[in-house]
């Protein structure tokens, strides 16, 4: 190569070797992030102590990295060459041409058993009548549309393979093939990997009859797009933004029975509130959180409803969705979320209260914390 | 500290190589010891002393021999005591566990394995601060009066973790005077990005699927999986291993250094001895100068020739790593290279050249099986998977595998033979083409560091995501 040529590469590399740590050090820097969800590294702190351990060492690499300049736009332009050679899958997450699916690894049979055999016990020890409702998840219904040769996890055969574990006194609730039938709604986010409010109604629908109750129907409902820009969990995995952003639709039923208090226990304190939508995360980006808010030990909604029927959910975030729907029909609801409790329920409700009670989880996820086995706690 | 973070391309360099222009001739190489101790301890913050003092132990047994050059039994004491200060070293922290869990094992004795730490690249520059030494001995070189040029030889960033095995003698010049010109920064940067863009672009990508491969059970891999995973490990550690070695060679060239190369496309070789001339070069040559010539290389009759690679090879394959598998790595391919001299060598240069290359890249593939697998077992285990053992010749991971890696499986096959060194003479044949290739050069190179620090930032971009809630 000529002279000149090695003069301009020398200029470039020297260029961009000096500009991006002095950009970086003149930038101005922030001490959360909105998209990773947690907070940025602090300066380290040289010490005798810290070299010695090299946290000191991997602290200023942390920095560094975290406050480069224009992270996310780096972050970006790496998943864009990825996709442009070919990969199909960021970080866990499948890139469809309109939707993000989370990829998922293969259940573990024997907590899957443990997790059955507590719900059977719970079933036995109580007298109240115990539904389960296990909800698949996006790459279940749309396994035909993974990229070629994926590894598909059959959600449709794991439920069932649940189900048949559960004693009959337990009821089931298949909400598969009610998915399945509408798969091409919009029932699961594009970008997040809940299912949305529609989702979550073809659910209850069959849901409904089991707890026996007739449903209310669909056009009851007013419906308020009340964002069309929420970009949930998958796309913070992969930072892919040629997805269309989602919408948070919030269902309302102006003639139906209404929501009084919405009582909120996170373990120190009990907050009360009046909706049960949560319309301040609108604002912020896991709008998902609008509905239900944070996920929390306890919760208490009381409504309007002429009838004294009481229920109890057993959930993960998938019911957050699905519980609004369930307001039309008891006149209390009690939300318990395991994944909070390291003692017995009956410490913490009273199950003579109750004499229904809906375990309502997200098939795939559900084996993967081993929060059920409280349930075996008397 | 590595070359591939942010920390060393945006931090260190910047720093090191603004104050090294700046300053003058004689501040320079204070410049590049000080920064060369900085870079070490990084990573190494207390075991630097041992590199300070296998230093001080070569400086000083330089000087003596110097100083008695008249006396050669003095000589040749300092010598061995040098080269045995070097080598316990080295065999303290590099092979104590291996010498003392084989003890153990084979008399039945329970000695307390220390479980020292391996001090990051003294496989490297006890060898590197040995050449030097030896090669005074020997009246190759001039003894180095200097200590901070002799320290700054030891330290130099580029090289003192991962290579090339510099010789003293190869920089012995440039370390008393050297000229640092705006050209050789320009060439040096391009071979730089060459070598960060092998070990970010290729060696990490690639080396997913190997990752994915290698703790899956051999016993239910299809061949197809195994293939795919051996040959991404291949790619992987040639990527890694030269792209390191481009980067240093090109910082070398950014100071003024010409460093010698390491690999010369290793994988189109036509025969396993022509392989090991064309990979980790540095390090043959260092075995080929201070033990295979030394012991009398192939002038004292067949019988001693063979004996004589036999030692060579198993010393190799100890110095990647103390374990079995290594050398029994390493006996693997003395044993081929042996055959290769007595028989095969003959009749490989007689066949097209296609089956020669295929022969030899399966050989090192299967090499390549018993490096990275940690007992004979697996590895026995893990050939069987490749030749259809699990009876299992395709599944539908190994076609998503396949169809996720393929372009990138394309790009390795093509930069790692010299397909591309030929397509870019090819271009410079031609003016028309020549001046495209050369206003694209800057182009590329800018387009490459950008990509590379894309890759750099994601490597910690690390969403914390309640998955379940």
């Amino acid at each position: 190569m000529n002279n000149r040529n090695n003069k301009l590469s020398a200029v470039l590399f020297m260029t961009i070797l000096l500009i991006l740590p002095i950009m970086t050090l003149a930038s101005k820097k922030g001490t959360f992030s909105d998209v990773e969800n947690r907070n940025l590294a602090t300066p380290p702190k040289p010490s005798i102590e810290h070299i010695k351990d090299k946290s000191f060492m991997n602290g200023v690499e942390d920095y560094l990295s975290d406050h480069f300049i224009g992270r996310t736009k780096w972050v970006e332009a790496k998943v864009r060459q990825e996709i442009l050679i070919g990969k199909e899958e960021i970080n866990g997450v499948y890139i469809l041409n309109d939707m993000l699916i989370q990829k998922l690894s293969p259940p573990d049979y024997e907590k899957v058993d443990k997790a059955m055999e507590a719900i059977n016990n719970f079933a036995s020890d109580n007298k109240a009548n115990v539904y389960v409702m296990f909800a698949p998840s996006a790459g279940g219904i749309y396994s035909g549309e993974l990229p070629t040769n994926a590894p598909i996890i059959n959600q449709k055969a794991f439920i069932e393979y649940m189900y048949n574990k559960l004693n009959s006194n337990v009821t089931t609730i298949d909400v598969y093939n009610s998915l399945y039938a509408v798969r091409d709604e919009y029932i699961y986010y594009r970008n997040d990997h809940h299912w949305t409010p529609y989702g979550a109604f073809c659910a209850y629908k069959p849901a409904i009859k089991r707890l026996g109750f007739s449903e209310i129907s669909y056009n009851k409902y007013h419906i308020e797009h009340a964002s069309n820009d929420f970009k949930g969990t998958l796309y913070s995995k992969t930072l892919y933004d040629k997805i269309t952003p989602d919408m948070i639709d919030l269902y309302n039923y102006e003639g139906g029975a209404k929501v009084l208090s919405v009582e909120v226990n996170d373990g120190m304190e009990i907050k009360e509130y009046e909706s049960i939508y949560f319309r301040e995360y609108l604002e912020e980006k896991d709008k998902y959180l609008v509905y239900l808010g944070q996920n929390q030990p306890l919760i208490t909604i009381k409504t309007d409803v002429k009838n004294d029927r009481k229920l109890l959910v057993i959930k993960d975030s998938y019911a957050n969705v699905f519980i609004p729907f369930l307001t039309q029909h008891y006149r209390e609801i009690t939300v318990l979320d395991l994944r909070f409790i390291r003692t017995s329920y009956n410490n913490i409700i009273n199950m003579d209260d109750y004499n229904q009670v809906l375990i309502l989880y997200n098939a795939l996820t559900m084996e993967n914390d081993d929060t059920l086995k409280v349930l075996n706690f008397k | 500290m590595v070359f591939s973070s942010l920390t060393f391309l945006y931090f260190f360099l910047p720093l090191v190589l603004s104050l090294y222009f700046i300053s003058g001739k004689r501040v320079k190489n204070i410049i590049l010891f000080l920064s060369g101790l900085l870079f070490y301890s990084w990573g190494e913050p207390f075991y630097v002393i041992i590199m300070i003092f296998s230093t001080l132990v070569d400086y000083t047994a330089g000087r003596i021999m110097d100083r008695y050059d008249n006396k050669p039994k003095v000589r040749t004491l300092v010598l061995l005591v040098s080269v045995c200060i070097n080598l316990t070293l080295l065999s303290i922290f590099k092979y104590s566990s291996f010498l003392i869990g084989n003890m153990n094992n084979i008399f039945g004795t329970s000695f307390n394995d220390p479980n020292l730490p391996l001090p990051i690249g003294i496989s490297f520059y006890t060898f590197q601060s040995m050449s030097y030494t030896i090669d005074l001995y020997m009246r190759n070189i001039k003894v180095q009066k200097n200590i901070i040029n002799f320290t700054t030889y030891v330290t130099l960033f580029p090289q003192i973790v991962a290579g090339p095995i510099v010789r003293y003698a190869d920089v012995e010049k440039e370390i008393n005077n050297r000229k640092v010109s705006m050209d050789m920064v320009g060439y040096g940067a391009g071979v730089f990005l060459k070598g960060l863009a092998k070990k970010v672009l290729l060696a990490n990508n690639i080396g997913m699927l190997w990752s994915e491969v290698k703790v899956m059970d051999y016993g239910k891999i299809s061949a197809l999986t195994a293939w795919l995973g051996i040959l991404a490990f291949a790619f992987q550690i040639y990527f890694d291993f030269s792209g390191y070695s481009d980067m240093a060679v090109g910082l070398g060239k950014i100071l003024g250094f010409n460093f010698p190369e390491n690999f010369n496309y290793p994988y189109i070789s036509k025969s396993v001895s022509e392989f090991w001339r064309r990979w980790h070069i540095t390090l043959g040559t260092w075995f080929r100068l201070y033990v295979y010539y030394p012991l009398g290389g192939n002038r004292k009759g067949l019988p001693r020739t063979i004996i004589n690679l036999a030692i060579v090879w198993v010393l190799t394959g100890l110095w990647h790593g103390a374990s079995w598998n290594f050398v029994l790595w390493g006996i693997y391919f003395g044993i081929l290279i042996i055959i290769e001299r007595l028989v095969l060598g003959n009749i490989l240069k007689k066949l097209p050249s296609a089956i020669s290359t295929v022969y030899t890249f399966l050989a090192v593939l299967f090499g390549w099986v018993l490096f990275e697998t940690n007992t004979l077992t697996d590895a026995l285990r893990y050939i069987k998977a490749m030749f259809g053992g699990t009876r299992i010749p395709i599944d539908s991971l190994a076609l998503y595998q396949l169809s996720s890696y393929f372009i990138i499986m394309i790009i390795c096959i093509f930069a790692s033979s010299d397909l591309f060194k030929t397509f870019i003479n090819g271009i410079k044949e031609y003016k028309f083409t020549l001046k495209i290739y050369e206003v694209s050069i800057p182009i590329i190179q800018t387009v490459i560091m950008i990509l590379c620090t894309a890759y750099l930032v994601d490597s910690t971009y690390n969403p914390f995501l309640y998955f379940r809630f």
